[in-house]
């Protein structure tokens, strides 16, 4: 095959633009309907809270509800029609959430929850890259397991 | 020294993996998607497919997603081996390492 640096150059050009593009999509997939949808209820309940600040808990609490609902259904279509299997979103999101438990560790200067955190976004990738094949059982005992048993000893040990 | 790829060298099947090389290899792509992608219409995007699995790149899978058929691809590991090799061979013609024949 004959092939000069400048039909190389484009076929390098070609294959970087086909790569953005499918993350673009990927990711406007799976983020951009949620963003759009807390930004929007984040929007209305802190402005509202401006104008009404004696209804905050109740403004709060009802954007909450909304957000959660339409959020289940936003998963659904996500998991179940969406254009990518999903797998990497599944784990995205459970990494995610754990950097939301160190966050929350931070916060409230709780060295056991940001160990957890850490310790919980550590299994997932293991899970991820390691342990391909039983992904989803590896979450369950080792990714749920672990939730639950740190669930079950704050509310044991910490009241 | 990486050998270039006459399968993959053509501009749409190239655009095709590296789509399919930049997701996680147990991740897939669906069909209609991939066609909006990459701008392409059903037939030649079918027809850059076959050419693909036909080498063992890619896999196709139909499948139904509530009652709905939908048709998944992803690349296999042979892809993903055959995409990193041409790519390694494009870049070595552009720094000048390689000769093509």
């Amino acid at each position: 095959m004959n092939v000069s640096q400048d039909d190389a150059r484009a076929s390098l050009s070609t294959i970087r633009d086909a790569r953005i593009q499918t993350q673009r999509a990927a990711i406007s997939t799976y983020a951009s309907p949620m963003m759009i949808l807390w930004g929007t209820l984040w929007i209305i309940a802190f402005i509202a809270t401006h104008l009404y600040i004696e209804h905050g808990q109740h403004i709060f609490t009802a954007m909450n509800v909304v957000g959660i609902a339409v959020s289940a259904i936003i998963f659904y279509q996500l998991f179940l029609l969406a254009p990518f299997s999903g797998m990497q979103c599944n784990a995205f999101i459970s990494t995610a959430g754990m950097f939301a438990c160190v966050v929350m560790g931070l916060w409230f200067k709780s060295t056991f929850m940001i160990v957890l955190g850490l310790v919980m976004t550590g299994v997932t990738l293991v899970g991820f890259y390691l342990l391909t094949s039983c992904y989803c059982l590896w979450m369950a005992m080792m990714g749920g397991g672990s939730l639950l048993g740190a669930g079950l000893y704050i509310r044991v040990r910490w009241r | 020294m990486a050998q270039l790829d006459n399968i993959i060298h053509q501009t749409v099947r190239l655009q095709i993996m590296s789509s399919l090389v930049s997701l996680d290899q147990r991740e897939r792509v669906n069909f209609t998607t991939l066609r909006k992608l990459l701008k392409l219409t059903d037939g030649n995007l079918g027809a850059h497919l076959n050419k693909l699995e036909q080498a063992g790149y890619i896999e196709i899978e139909k499948t139904f997603v509530a009652r709905k058929p939908q048709t998944f691809i992803f690349a296999t590991g042979k892809g993903r081996d055959a995409f990193t090799e041409h790519t390694t061979a494009l870049q070595q013609i552009i720094q000048g390492t390689k000769n093509n024949d």
